[in-house]
């Protein structure tokens, strides 16, 4: 008999537990108290992302937060990146060759920044959600030191719960729409020398967020 | 691990008198509990309480269904691209992970920190195959550098001190010496990094199963999870047939719970979905991704009283909060599972007859319980465990002689008043050691004296005086 049949027949011929478990009415959402109102989401989310040592950067429009990603890069003449397109910030790439800055391949461990947009952001937590796709690598998040994720204020949403609601109101096959799903909350971390929280694992060592709009 | 369990006693002697580990015990154990407890009830005590209920029911509710969700998931992970496979055992379990190895002809493996891979010694198995495998969890690559066994299931070296890790780092690789823990991280990231990029295979733990999309879920902090699955080839997640959950909604939930209760962080960094490997049309991501489904003994427990155990999501917030866990740390439990949780899984998944003092590490003073994000009655069970020590014939000659002394006592007033002189007389012989072998009864604590006058004395004197 197959592994498989064993296990399946084993959790068949027990008595089933746990019958009495009530039927879902409604459900507490995690963190009960966020104002949807665009204002308060953002403020929310900014306050929360300052607190998972993320550093948010207000910018007024596109060409803003053009400057200030430029900004963010010192001596770099190479980035990883998403796709232009992808993350939002079509004049990005005139002006990255305008400073002779390539874009590298999203597997190359020895590059600085990384720059990425967002597929949404919530405020409960101050996290940003990416998911990868064409033009949208998992590397531009998660090899360099310096993570700098393009949000626009519209894709803030509430919380995780809120994420989960909008992908399910498009058919719940758009959970796997994607091959990966992250959600990143604050920079790479560990606590496990000393019990000190030291900031910068293996991952990104900063966080920084550009808020547009 | 050979489980060493049946000496928990002695184990624990040893312990408790080990001041630096309770010291480093205490301190991280107290900190990740009021961190929980300011996360878990940021809205009040009593939406923190429905948020355990709301937790406890998602997981129930899916074990109820466990069968058919899991084949629900087996289909849709299947849909995703993701071989699944399937395992009795521990052996099954890894020579699977060989095979794949072998398969594919991959040479090194880099782990994210698995608390199944422990119990089934994957990596063991791996090394006798030829197969390089590197621990890139901080705590988790610490233990495997000093050939140590993590102590704790999400902070793996919370014995360990700053000063014992810099020595460690200096010996080992020639570290400049610091005291500064920031300098031995980046240290650390430096020499993992090279082993992220030569690795060819990648092997974690699975979180949660979504059953619903067959989605793959990871809540790490450093980093290494998500490097361990975007840059080798190959990703292995080895998953315990437990952790099955039916929707993302409950998902919501328990990942938010987890966090909070574990490490009082409202998500961790890196809180990770997994649909399978790359697509066509992506850069990067691994090109084969298999989930061994792994019994071990779970379908076992699945079977009897104990099974809402199989609803644990590993926090260690019972561990945290623990009287006894916390003066002796989880080595003493000598299994891969220390504290309550793991003086409850122990004795079910690896026979109660190699874990029969476990139960009885317990002052069963219920804060495992009121701790648990999913509301496992961990006391009761400790209970229940005790009644099948005593059926199983493992409480030992001079208990169950002594427990029949006391109840031949019991029943006769007259052999209770005799046994009541007795005592008192005997008292003044001996004082406050009994000798053997009942010794280990007052071998840290003084016997109590007895009153000078029995109550039966007392109270015929008092109706004397006062008739």
């Amino acid at each position: 008999m197959s592994a498989r049949d064993k296990i399946l027949g084993k959790l068949r011929a027990a008595q089933t537990p746990f019958t009495d478990v009530p039927p879902i009415e409604t459900r507490l959402r995690v963190t009960p108290d966020i104002d949807p109102s665009p204002v308060a989401l953002k403020a929310r989310f900014l306050k929360q992302t300052a607190l998972v040592a993320v550093k948010p950067w207000e910018v007024a429009d596109d060409d803003a937060a053009v400057v200030k990603v430029m900004e963010l890069l010192a001596e770099d003449d190479t980035v990883m990146a998403w796709d232009f397109d992808q993350i939002g910030l079509p004049t990005l790439e005139a002006a990255l060759s305008a400073r002779k800055i390539r874009v590298t391949h999203p597997d190359d461990g020895e590059v600085r920044v990384g720059i990425t947009g967002v597929d949404a952001a919530l405020a409960a937590t101050g996290s940003v959600v990416l998911t990868s796709g064409a033009g949208r690598s998992r590397g531009a998040s998660l090899l360099p030191t310096v993570h700098i994720a393009v949000v626009r204020a519209a894709q803030i949403l509430p919380d995780l719960e809120a994420y989960f609601e909008r992908v399910r109101a498009h058919g719940s096959d758009h959970f796997r729409q994607s091959s990966n799903i992250v959600v990143i909350t604050g920079s790479s971390r560990t606590a496990d020398i000393g019990q000190e929280l030291i900031l910068g694992a293996h991952g990104p060592v900063e966080v920084h967020v550009i808020m547009v709009g | 691990m050979q489980n060493q369990s049946n000496n928990f006693i002695a184990l624990s002697e040893v312990a408790v008198q080990d001041k630096t580990m309770r010291s480093a015990v205490v301190f991280g154990t107290g900190n990740a509990s009021t961190r929980r407890l300011a996360s878990m009830y940021a809205a009040g005590e009593a939406h923190g309480e429905g948020l355990r209920q709301q937790g406890a029911e998602a997981k129930r509710r899916a074990l109820r269904k466990l069968p058919e969700l899991l084949e629900l998931a087996e289909s849709n992970l299947t849909a995703n691209g993701v071989t699944v496979l399937w395992a009795s055992d521990a052996a099954e379990a890894n020579a699977h992970v060989r095979d794949i190895a072998k398969k594919h002809g991959l040479k090194k493996a880099i782990k994210v920190k698995s608390m199944l891979s422990e119990e089934i010694g994957l990596n063991g198995a791996l090394e006798s195959a030829g197969i390089e495998v590197v621990e890139t969890d901080l705590g988790e690559w610490i233990v495997q550098l000093s050939g140590d066994h993590p102590s704790h299931v999400i902070a793996p070296i919370i014995h360990k001190t700053k000063a014992s890790i810099r020595d460690l780092f200096v010996e080992r690789f020639g570290m400049t010496p610091t005291d500064d823990a920031a300098e031995m991280v980046a240290f650390a990231r430096e020499k993992l990094r090279a082993e992220f990029l030569s690795a060819d295979m990648g092997i974690s733990g699975g979180n949660f199963i979504i059953a619903e999309s067959g989605t793959l879920c990871l809540v790490t902090n450093e980093g290494n999870g998500r490097l361990c699955t975007s840059l080798p080839d190959v990703h292995v997640a080895v998953v315990g047939i437990e952790k099955i959950v039916e929707t993302f909604e409950d998902y919501a939930t328990l990942t938010q719970t987890l966090t909070r209760s574990g490490t009082g962080q409202l998500l961790t960094v890196y809180t990770q979905m997994i649909n399978g490997p790359r697509r066509p049309n992506e850069m990067d991501g691994p090109r084969q991704v298999y989930v061994i489904l792994v019994d071990n003994g779970r379908s076992d427990i699945y079977a009897t009283e104990y099974a809402a155990v199989l609803a644990c999501v590993r926090c260690g917030a019972c561990q945290n909060v623990c009287p006894v866990y916390r003066s002796t740390g989880g080595h003493a439990y000598g299994w891969v599972y220390g504290g309550p949780i793991g003086a409850v899984l122990t004795p079910l998944l690896t026979g109660i007859e190699n874990a029969s003092p476990l139960p009885y590490a317990s002052s069963l003073c219920g804060a495992c319980k009121a701790a648990c994000p999913v509301d496992i009655d961990l006391p009761k069970m400790l209970l229940d465990l005790r009644r099948d020590v005593v059926e199983h014939g493992k409480n030992g000659r001079i208990w169950d002689v002594g427990i029949k002394v006391w109840a031949l006592g019991n029943r006769s007033q007259t052999l209770f008043k005799l046994g009541g002189i007795a005592a008192r007389l005997g008292q003044k012989v001996i004082g406050q050691r009994l000798p053997e072998p009942l010794a280990g009864w007052t071998k840290y604590r003084d016997f109590p004296e007895f009153a000078p006058k029995s109550f039966h004395q007392r109270w015929a004197e008092r109706k004397k005086g006062t008739s």
